[in-house]
């Protein structure tokens, strides 16, 4: 098989697995939740019944012989479209874009559910992959430690570091960051951070402010170093060093794993013992030799680790107030915003069936061993 | 069958064995004293939670006594707080009180065996799926075998905690639901995992033989290619306690659980949260103690991992 037509089968499967998704977040919001709720991003209250059957109607909720509005929220089977009729029109409204109003407090009926989330999207993004990163620089080199010096010492230690990261709740940890922070590590007599405890992450602030920070993606970091603004810089990365903190301490363990397993297979190749009998020094064995081969695999990790990132910084998102749509999903769900979280998860997994694609196709384009 | 051992010495023999086995075991364990130290730790707690109800009155988590609420009176720990109420009365609370007057360490001990359980739950419920669906789409192959994998794929695709939120706010948040809604994130790794396993088990010759003798495809499946492949399943299992631990709880943290009152860890911490300047030791103990308890299983799990591979062995 060639590569084109590996992708292609990919790509079959790709659709599979969103349409497979999508069934089961509409089954979820529609079939287990009375109709109302399914209509209740779209009905701003001025509507009369009329409008609201009518609306009703073409969201594909209600049947065409509907009588009244009061017929159908009294659930009269006449009026009853049945769930897996409701599937295409969903479909439709799902790709145009139409999630009606956000039920969120604060803006609920004043702003739409695809605005809310992708003015708060950029955030998580932001945070998932400073997270993603962080995670490669602690656990490439940790884990390279730890195969080479396997069973020893520093093995040992950063085995427990893996596997405590790893048991580690990331809510509590990042409580315990802030407690830190805030109340005990001081210099000079201050506190490292404001007293009231959480970061102060509201860049959306320096973004509005004028002339100062354009946003061109709704992203803190990047607009301020697009703007060319220092400061607002700064400020964004000490904000985000916390949540990238507590983001990465779980994620640390199982990337470590993978490369020390990896490594140490790697290690014990013929081409390994080659080199070294040839008399290259540990060092040149390791770095140039073994790292290349044993990375591998921890490339296709991270690269699902950002994607899986993206829905795990829900925790994150909460301990520390990041204005991202991780930690809206959960005021989402105690106002029963059903169309939130199905845009999330469908966004999530949309991304997450692309970044196993297009890690797939780097991983074959880097390893000329690997033939599709 | 004349030339075979008698059955008596067969026995003999593979008692032998297994003591052997037991023995090598026990060597590698005192050799390694981190996984000594995990399934010490997940032993301590499967005690704990078995002998709670006796430790501590079950009931205690309705009773508040508000004159008691938020206070310390344990003199090893300072906070270095400037409003720490002092506990009234001689009863020292080692770990405070919580904002309803309860004990905080009375309630971390009525809580583990909460959290235990509903991980074992999940862990043994998606075993079990995983090794049905598993073996069944590995054994019989062709559409089957498709039909489970991308069934699998699907759950995949969506980020477990991400996927738990939403079914535990469609079906109502009472502890089955949520249990409910973790297991479904769960099953399609033990799935996958069985199903690698059976792939490899089925080219095997015995598998052949016993096929030649006449046995039945269900009876070659379940009764001997499964027992044969459960074994990376049972240390998955095993590590999995522990992070089941960790997405319970951490549902529940963020708001998801069934009542503000219930002896939880996760709710525990997120009782507390309110109070994180304050009262710093309504976050620290019940987090401390999913920490441990979790650590505990995961180096467990990581230990049986490490005695059991052949390939590391020896």
């Amino acid at each position: 098989m060639r590569l084109y037509e590996y992708v292609l089968r990919r790509i079959i499967l790709m659709v599979f697995v969103l349409v497979g998704v999508s069934l089961i977040v509409f089954y979820l919001g529609r079939g287990l939740l009375p109709p109302e709720s399914a209509l209740a991003p779209y009905i701003t209250p001025r509507m009369d019944d009329a409008t609201k059957l009518q609306l009703a109607r073409s969201l594909g909720v209600a049947t065409s012989s509907c009588p009244s509005w009061s017929a159908l929220a009294a659930h009269e089977s006449v009026c009853l479209v049945p769930v897996w009729g409701q599937y295409l029109s969903w479909v439709g409204n799902v790709l145009a874009g139409n999630w009606g109003y956000s039920l969120l407090p604060g803006v609920a009926g004043t702003q739409t559910t695809w605005d809310v989330f992708w003015l708060r999207f950029p955030y998580t993004a932001e945070l998932a992959v400073a997270g993603t990163i962080l995670t490669a620089l602690v656990a490439i080199p940790l884990g390279i430690i730890s195969a080479t010096r396997n069973n020893r010492l520093p093995d040992h230690v950063s085995r427990f570091i893996s596997l405590g990261g790893y048991s580690v709740p990331a809510f509590w940890f990042g409580l315990l960051l802030q407690l830190l922070f805030v109340l005990y590590l001081r210099v000079g007599g201050n506190a490292l951070l404001p007293s009231n405890g959480v970061l102060d992450t509201s860049c959306a602030l320096c973004v509005s402010s004028p002339g100062q920070v354009t946003g061109y993606t709704g992203a803190p970091i990047l607009d301020a170093l697009l703007s060319l603004n220092p400061v607002y810089f700064w400020d964004s990365l000490v904000a985000l060093f916390l949540p990238t903190l507590t983001l990465a301490i779980t994620s640390i363990g199982a990337l470590t794993r993978i490369l020390r397993s990896s490594m140490m297979e790697v290690l014990r190749q013929d081409y390994i013992l080659l080199a070294r009998s040839k008399g290259l020094k540990e060092r040149v064995v390791i770095y140039r030799h073994a790292l290349k081969n044993a990375v591998l695999p921890s490339i296709t990790i991270t690269g699902l680790l950002f994607a899986l990132l993206l829905g795990g910084v829900v925790i994150v998102e909460v301990v520390f107030s990041w204005p991202g749509v991780g930690a809206a999903s959960v005021v989402a769900s105690t106002v029963l915003d059903v169309n939130f979280l199905e845009l999330y998860v469908l966004v999530t997994a949309f991304i997450i069936v692309v970044t196993n694609l297009l890690v797939d196709i780097v991983y074959a384009k880097l390893d000329p061993r690997i033939r599709y | 069958m004349t030339s075979g051992p008698s059955p008596k010495k067969e026995e003999r023999r593979s008692s032998r064995g297994l003591r052997r086995e037991a023995l090598y075991g026990l060597h590698l364990l005192r050799k390694n004293p981190i996984v000594l130290l995990g399934s010490i730790v997940a032993l301590a707690s499967v005690v704990l939670a078995l002998s709670s109800g006796l430790i501590v009155d079950p009931n205690l988590w309705k009773t508040t006594h508000i004159a008691l609420r938020l206070c310390w009176n344990n003199p090893i720990v300072n906070w270095n707080l400037r409003n720490v109420y002092d506990c009234s009365g001689p009863t020292t609370y080692l770990l405070g009180t919580d904002n309803y007057g309860r004990d905080v360490l009375r309630m971390i001990i009525l809580a583990i065996p909460l959290d235990l359980q509903v991980s074992l739950e999940i862990v043994l419920s998606a075993v079990l799926i995983g090794t049905v669906f598993g073996g069944i789409a590995a054994y019989a192959g062709g559409s089957l075998d498709e039909l489970i994998l991308r069934l699998t794929d699907i759950f995949l695709a969506v980020p477990s905690l991400l996927l738990a939120i939403v079914l535990a706010t469609i079906l109502g948040r009472t502890l089955q639901n949520l249990t409910l809604s973790v297991l479904v994130t769960w099953w399609p790794t033990y799935v996958r995992l069985m199903r690698s396993q059976v792939l490899t088990e089925k080219e095997k010759p015995y598998v052949e033989a016993l096929r030649a003798v006449g046995a039945g495809r269900v009876r070659i499946l379940f009764r001997h290619i499964v027992p044969n492949s459960i074994y990376p399943i049972v240390v998955q299992g095993t590590l999995d306690i522990g992070s089941v631990i960790l997405t319970f709880s951490a549902l529940t943290f963020i708001g998801f659980s069934p009542s503000p009152l219930i002896p939880e860890l996760g709710n525990l911490v997120n009782q507390g949260i309110q109070y994180v300047f304050t009262a710093p030791w309504l976050i620290i103990f019940p987090g401390l103690t999913i920490f441990v308890v979790s650590l505990g299983f995961n180096l467990l799990g990581d230990g049986i991992r490490d005695i059991f591979d052949p390939r590391l062995r020896r």
